[in-house]
């Protein structure tokens, strides 16, 4: 049914193996699972193009030899599994705790070890330090200036420009992987809607997904169709307000304006059309709770054709304007190699010469039938992303007004017996990029998920970005890479 | 070129709601609501049943009766209870709980005889209308803190600015600092690793430092509520003035919902009941992190 099912089924488990399948291939994720009697086992993903998705399964009953020197990319994951089950990572040059902070006790494993009450600790985060004469630490965070999420980042500068960037994040981890462990499958769903609250739709979607291969349901056309107008419509509504939010890290307040103005049309149909501004609550494992009858399709295409137009229109004029262009161009340049040693992904990807799209290397749903463009820009600044933001929405509202006006019918839902064992995964192209969730279920409860979410594999990126930009450029920088703290602290 | 954009964004056609329109309206909220009328023990029960939080709840009272008990703070607006037992849950279009006490958010019902018990009123959206510009006076600044949010609530904070809403016609800006503000308006459940961070901003918050507890998360943890990694409901670390539900809760109800709470705040005012000193509720021997801020 789904191409990449053969490369799930191969476990091909040696060290060698994996190594082999790193040289071509992209890492995606690693992860963790605890199995009977405190078992442990590592898992890697690797993405091996037309060969799709492959899993590498270690049990770990000996310190596990670091892939970080030869993949950077694993960095951050070894970091995370050696928070998570404390397995132990021979050779990785960056051990630090990343998701647990100096609050917690040393030795306390939160996905092996019960957490009832962990007392508090304290102590002090040993960040980089860049020396030298004139160099100054700029630290911003956790709390910012304005309606954003909280996270660290530690500048050292010289004068304006900056040497490197520290980030420091997971202060908005809830434990939520470990939140999915005993609860029923389901329920899932609705831990999955409040990963990252502004793409809520693709997590419930990668989650049912996954359910459904899991347990080999087949989601009907009209349901996968639904699914997809979710999908490019939460893209469209990312994109056409990060770019407005981009106008507005520049001092153009009318663009700014006018595209949050297009946003709550758009979010005002939502509501209209399907009772939910986010699209909350309408996937579910099989299909999707809500039918988008005819008069609301057509009220939808009509609002997403109407959008479309004006944001076109407006972003064409605000790339025009010589003011913008002075501060996209050239801003932020995210090198393909460093792109491409780092395993980015989504719009970053795109914007630095990456042609990468779940969609079309790994099609589900209805996008087996319908392959959206790829637009790619080569110069890895704001401006690339910018426009890679632009055409995006454009031709994600191509595709709604396509599948909406044309919807299969049938039922908008399997049914789905959760009761015996089942694993699967789904990724899934959330407007950040490539979304990635692997369930194993036991007796109608999930006994582990694991999510791989875009924003936690690109914000290692971030700081390659902004090396070199003047420290006044960063919320600029930032914007433009506009990735979600939840979703990478979960 | 500047002008091209600015002569396209004149021509469009304004999209401003009148605040009458916009108090009390809460749709695309999800949020459920009970048709007492139709209640009946069978119907409870199944509701009850489906609800993934602890919001919807039974309650065996001395003399055989069964109360149902309604927590807004805890609802996600999932719908379940509306699709388990459509006759007596549907989601409601308006809603006026929003910015009243904890308590505020609880209703209960019989479920024999479909009857309230003593409800507590919600808040008034004509009145507060009414008196917008007494109750703001010249200006209130909000210090919008994340901790630890899905960023669900984020966006829809962040809608309150654009050309529908328009916060600013009020006199209600979000400023940059603790220190420039009147009002926190608190997101998320406060996670283990924002705690500290909490705290802090709220200490450099001038008086009178209004605290506004903010989606299910803010209001209860909701879905988030008994995870490790999380401390509680933001009333587990701040003292809260106000309360606005939902997942997230919709522009329009934050929007009632900050007004509702200065109506409030003022009242206690009025009345000499404002506390002078609002010290934190956990101490920070309590939290011993030493932040790294």
């Amino acid at each position: 049914m789904i191409p990449d099912m053969l490369g799930f089924m191969r476990h091909t488990n040696t060290t060698e193996s994996l190594h082999e399948s790193l040289r071509s291939g992209r890492l995606v994720s690693v992860f963790g699972t605890k199995g009977g009697e405190h078992k442990l086992s590592i898992h890697y993903v690797v993405d091996a193009g037309a060969s799709g998705y492959q899993f590498f399964q270690f049990a770990v009953d000996r310190p596990v030899t670091s892939i970080t020197p030869i993949t950077p990319a694993a960095a951050w994951y070894e970091r995370e599994v050696h928070d998570q089950y404390g397995i132990e990572i021979l050779g990785h040059p960056d051990l630090r705790p990343l998701v647990l902070h100096e609050n917690w006790p040393e030795g306390v494993h939160p996905m092996v070890t019960a957490v009832g009450s962990v007392p508090w600790a304290s102590g002090l985060y040993p960040f980089l330090e860049v020396l030298g004469d004139g160099v100054c630490e700029v630290a911003v965070g956790p709390v910012h200036a304005g309606i954003i999420e909280p996270g660290h980042f530690r500048f050292s500068v010289m004068g304006d420009r900056v040497i490197h960037l520290e980030l420091r994040h997971f202060y908005t981890h809830k434990g939520t992987e470990k939140l999915f462990e005993q609860s029923p499958v389901a329920r899932g769903t609705l831990i999955a809607e409040s990963v990252s609250g502004d793409n809520c739709f693709a997590h419930a979607v990668a989650y049912c997904q996954a359910v459904e291969k899991a347990f080999g349901v087949q989601v009907p056309p009209r349901a996968a169709a639904i699914r997809l107008v979710g999908i490019e419509l939460e893209r469209m509504l990312a994109h056409v307000a990060d770019v407005g939010a981009l106008c507005g890290d520049v001092g153009f307040t009318v663009p700014a304006a006018y595209a949050s103005r297009i946003k709550e049309d758009l979010l005002r149909v939502s509501a209209a059309c399907v009772g939910t501004r986010y699209w909350r609550g309408i996937a579910t494992p099989g299909g999707v709770n809500r039918d988008l009858l005819s008069a609301a399709a057509s009220s939808l295409a009509a609002a997403v054709e109407r959008a479309s137009g004006e944001f076109a229109s407006l972003a064409r004029k605000v790339l025009n304007t010589a003011s913008v262009q002075n501060r996209f161009e050239g801003a932020g340049v995210l090198l393909p190699n460093v792109a491409r040693d780092l395993a980015v992904v989504g719009v970053v990807a795109r914007a630095s010469g990456i042609a990468l799209d779940v969609r079309r290397d790994h099609p589900y749903g209805a996008y087996t039938e319908h392959v959206p463009d790829l637009p790619v820009f080569h110069y890895g600044d704001v401006l690339a992303r910018a426009r890679v933001r632009i055409e995006e929405a454009v031709v994600s509202a191509q595709l709604i007004t396509k599948i909406a006006a044309n919807l299969p019918s049938g039922p908008t839902c399997s049914a789905v017996d959760f009761e015996k064992d089942a694993q699967g995964f789904s990724a899934v192209e959330s407007p950040r990029g490539e979304l990635l969730y692997w369930v194993s279920c036991r007796r109608g409860q999930i006994a582990r998920c694991h999510i791989k979410s875009p924003s936690f594999q690109n914000w290692p990126a971030l700081p390659f970005a902004v090396a070199d930009n003047v420290i006044a450029d960063f919320p600029l920088i930032n914007k433009s890479f506009n990735l979600s703290y939840s979703g990478c602290d979960r | 070129m500047i002008f091209d954009v600015v002569h396209q964004s004149l021509q469009a056609r304004q999209r401003l709601i009148p605040v009458q329109a916009l108090l009390g309206d809460a749709k695309g909220s999800r949020l459920p609501e009970v048709s007492g009328r139709s209640l009946n023990p069978q119907l409870a029960e199944r509701a009850v049943e489906v609800c993934p939080t602890s919001a919807l709840t039974l309650h065996h009272i001395p003399g055989g009766h069964v109360q149902l008990r309604m927590d807004y703070g805890e609802c996600i607006g999932c719908g379940h209870c509306a699709e388990a037992a459509p006759s007596a849950f549907h989601v409601t279009e308006t809603f006026t709980r929003c910015g009243v006490t904890r308590g505020g958010l609880v209703r209960r019902w019989d479920t024999t005889t479909g009857l309230e018990i003593s409800p507590e009123p919600g808040c008034d959206p004509a009145e507060l209308a009414r008196e917008i510009r007494s109750l703001i006076g010249r200006a209130l600044n909000i210090r919008q803190l994340d901790a630890g949010s899905c960023n669900g609530c984020e966006a829809e904070i962040t809608a309150l600015t654009n050309p529908y809403y328009d916060l600013e016609r009020f006199g209600i800006h979000f400023v940059a600092s603790p220190k420039h503000a009147d009002m926190l308006l608190v997101t998320g459940p406060v996670t283990r690793n924002m705690a500290e961070a909490v705290r802090q901003t709220f200490e450099a918050t001038c008086a009178p430092k209004v605290v506004v507890a903010v989606g299910a998360c803010g209001c209860s943890g909701g879905i988030f509520a008994g995870s490790y990694a999380v401390v509680g409901a933001v009333d587990a670390v701040l003292p809260v003035d106000g309360y606005i539900p939902g997942c997230p809760p919709t522009p329009a109800m934050l929007m009632t919902g900050i007004l509702e709470v200065l109506r409030r705040w003022k009242q206690k005012m009025r009345t000499g009941q404002a506390e002078e000193h609002r010290p934190v509720r956990v101490s920070s021997s309590q939290l011993l992190v030493k932040a790294r801020l």
